[in-house]
């Protein structure tokens, strides 16, 4: 069927663009349209449905932050998605409080989405509110002063910036916390 | 009895004797321009490489300039491998094979010296803006939209050429590397267009969607099917040995056609993906094993009776060692996407050394091959060194394994840990750094082989005035 596709360009064009097409349509544009989860914000306010909480968008200051840790790359190593995989909310919990699994609807508004592909460092989907702000600041100083043997670079351009570190931190704070999964909301000393 | 026909039909197939030298159609102006861009970004790019595995070691090396930071000299690393080195070589390739198997010259060289032109300048801005941080966020598609427009373009004036060079051809059949020149323009129009243009109009898993089909057919939809196609040509031309079978080519091409475009979603299993579109990921990445081993059977029963030819043909060591990375990385992939597997490996070092065993291992030994098999008959000479040419081929070789094999190991006994909640995640960062430094100085082989490759197609492009007289004269 398919060998006229050896001496018919205008018949191999379309042959391959129809198979392509095929598989192309069916898992890009039809998902969204079948699963709507993609693109409604999380709300939940009935606490035997899970951990309750409201999706909201960044503000400014927060948004800036964002923009310092794509400009820096941060997401070459560090991903934002606790799997479905019970070592991942175990790890990234809290006191024996395991880690929700990330949900579609709690990235409705991320654009570019920062899930990541690879964890030089450890996931940060919920590492908001972990950490207090000055931790943080003394962490991005020099990383390896706070956690021994850490290869993470020190990152002393914005260190010294009051304005993007501030922004930067804001920015982390927010992350994991549409869902309000932990107990209570004091920061590691 | 069915292969011969398929030799006559195709003209001048890879089949026939290998080209001889000063007595050709074609003036390759196009394909010259590109194979010293590409070669030229593959060792600029390749000290960036060098670098940032060094930065694994020493984490503060460098580390007070902003531009010579990790997370910018990454995207460098990887675009400019992928499409400063690695597709400027494979469309210098394209410019030398399609008009040889059309039987007519390239439609334009100066429309392919304008493309030459372009191409340099989106990689030399790109430069730029990763240095400054001008990242859209995107793995793969960091480049400014501005660039990204100006890559659309030349896209166009690539494909425009090719396919006017087919429409004028003098052979009807066309040979199975012509059909996978035409797949790689045609999909890597649509997977561009959705990776760089589409994803701006969705967001967060929506748009992750659109990236990681983007992702994985960047490698699955463009260097794939250009690579096969240069094999498929280098493989016969350089072995001169007609192809084993071209149904089996067509089984390959066209399976790879349907199957390839469904498994974009398998880099986020276990993640925030729905499940059904997960299960349908799973089931086409497995079936990725038919076009690839389609190919790589096609490959083999070609060399066989052939493989003493190894010894003396550097780019016969480079295509088949290619070929082995090929089937190697292609049944990673699918066992990869097994969720069993995935738990394991998955963000691990395990697949930075899966990435290299296809980008190096597989793609770029099949454009190295096409190289030293096409720079000396464009620019009418010889290879300057056929012993160079076997140095930079165990260089690559053996520090491409022991990159892939180290980080295999690595990335497994680091999800392994990972999967054990009672080790604390830095105790998992300090257990890899012996395996880092072995990476570094695998990198330092791998740099090795791109500096005497380097060398010996520059040395041969420099000396090919004088030889290439000298060659006539004999003729005459």
């Amino acid at each position: 069927m398919l060998s006229k596709a050896d001496y018919s360009a205008p018949f191999f064009v379309a042959a391959a663009l129809v198979l392509f097409f095929i598989g192309g349509l069916l898992t890009t544009v039809v998902p969204p349209l079948i699963d709507t989860s993609w693109s409604k914000p999380f709300e939940n306010n009935d606490p035997a449905n899970g951990p309750t909480g409201k999706l909201r968008q960044l503000n400014e200051q927060e948004l800036k932050g964002r923009q310092i840790y794509i400009r820096e790359g941060c997401w070459y190593c560090h991903t934002q998605q606790v799997r479905t995989i019970l070592a991942d909310t175990k790890r990234y919990g809290w006191r024996g409080v395991d880690a929700p699994v990330s949900t579609p609807d709690e990235f409705v508004y991320d654009s570019p989405h920062l899930f990541g592909t690879k964890r030089t460092g450890p996931d940060l989907a919920r590492v908001g509110g972990k950490y207090n702000a000055q931790w943080h600041k003394t962490h991005f100083k020099n990383p390896a002063d706070l956690v021994p043997g850490s290869i993470m670079p020190p990152f002393p351009w914005i260190a010294n910036d009051p304005q993007e570190l501030d922004a930067l931190v804001a920015y982390l704070q927010t992350l994991g916390r549409a869902k309000n999964w932990r107990p209570d909301n004091d920061y590691e000393k | 009895m069915q292969k011969e026909e398929i030799i006559q039909d195709a003209g001048e197939i890879p089949v026939a004797a290998s080209a001889k030298y000063n007595e050709s159609i074609h003036e390759d102006l196009t394909a010259k321009l590109f194979f010293i861009s590409s070669i030229t970004y593959f060792f600029i790019v390749g000290i960036i490489a060098v670098l940032i595995a060094a930065k694994f070691v020493m984490p503060t090396l460098l580390g007070t300039v902003p531009q010579l930071t990790y997370g910018r000299l990454r995207p460098l690393h990887v675009n400019g491998m992928l499409f400063g080195w690695l597709l400027a070589c494979d469309m210098a390739l394209m410019y030398y094979v399609v008009p040889r198997l059309c039987g007519v010259k390239l439609w334009s060289e100066k429309l392919g010296v304008a493309t030459n032109i372009l191409w340099n300048f989106i990689i030399l801005s790109a430069v730029v803006s990763f240095l400054m941080g001008w990242n859209q966020g995107w793995e793969y598609a960091e480049l400014p939209f501005f660039l990204d427009v100006c890559v659309v373009i030349a896209w166009i004036m690539f494909g425009a050429n090719l396919f006017l060079t087919i429409a004028n051809r003098k052979y009807q059949t066309m040979y199975v590397t012509l059909w996978y020149a035409m797949g790689t323009v045609l999909w890597t129009a649509f997977v561009y267009l959705t990776g760089n243009f589409a994803t701006l109009f969705t967001t967060g898993v929506n748009q992750a969607n659109l990236n990681w089909m983007y992702v994985h057919n960047a490698v699955g939809l463009i260097f794939t099917p250009v690579g096969l196609a240069i094999a498929y040509y280098f493989i016969p031309k350089a072995s001169n040995t007609p192809l084993y079978s071209h149904k089996l080519s067509m089984i390959g091409f066209w399976s790879l056609a349907f199957v390839y475009v469904w498994t974009g979603a398998h880099h986020m299993l276990h993640g925030p993906i729905s499940q059904w579109l997960q299960t349908i990921t799973v089931v086409f990445s497995v079936m990725l094993l038919v076009p690839v081993w389609a190919a790589v059977y096609n490959f083999f029963a070609t060399m066989q009776g052939q493989w003493h030819q190894l010894r003396e043909n550097v780019s016969l060591k480079f295509l088949m060692s290619g070929v082995v990375f090929y089937l190697l990385t292609c049944f990673q992939g699918p066992m990869h996407s097994l969720h069993v597997v995935n738990a394991i490996v998955s963000k691990t070092d395990w697949i930075p050394g899966h990435a290299h065993m296809a980008v190096l291992g597989a793609f770029s030994f099949f454009a190295i091959a096409g190289t030293y098999y096409a720079v000396p008959r464009v620019f009418k000479t010889n290879l300057y060194s056929t012993a160079l040419g076997n140095w930079s081929f165990w260089l690559f070789l053996v520090g491409g394994l022991g990159f892939f094999v180290t980080l295999w190991l690595g990335g497994f006994w680091q999800g392994w840990q990972w999967n054990n909640p009672a080790i604390p995640f830095i105790d998992t960062v300090v257990a890899l750094k012996p395996v880092w430094t072995f990476r570094l100085f695998s990198g330092f082989f791998m740099f090795g082989g791109i500096v005497t490759f380097a060398y010996n197609i520059l040395a041969t492009i420099i000396g090919a005035k004088g030889q290439g007289v000298e060659t006539q004269a004999a003729a005459a």
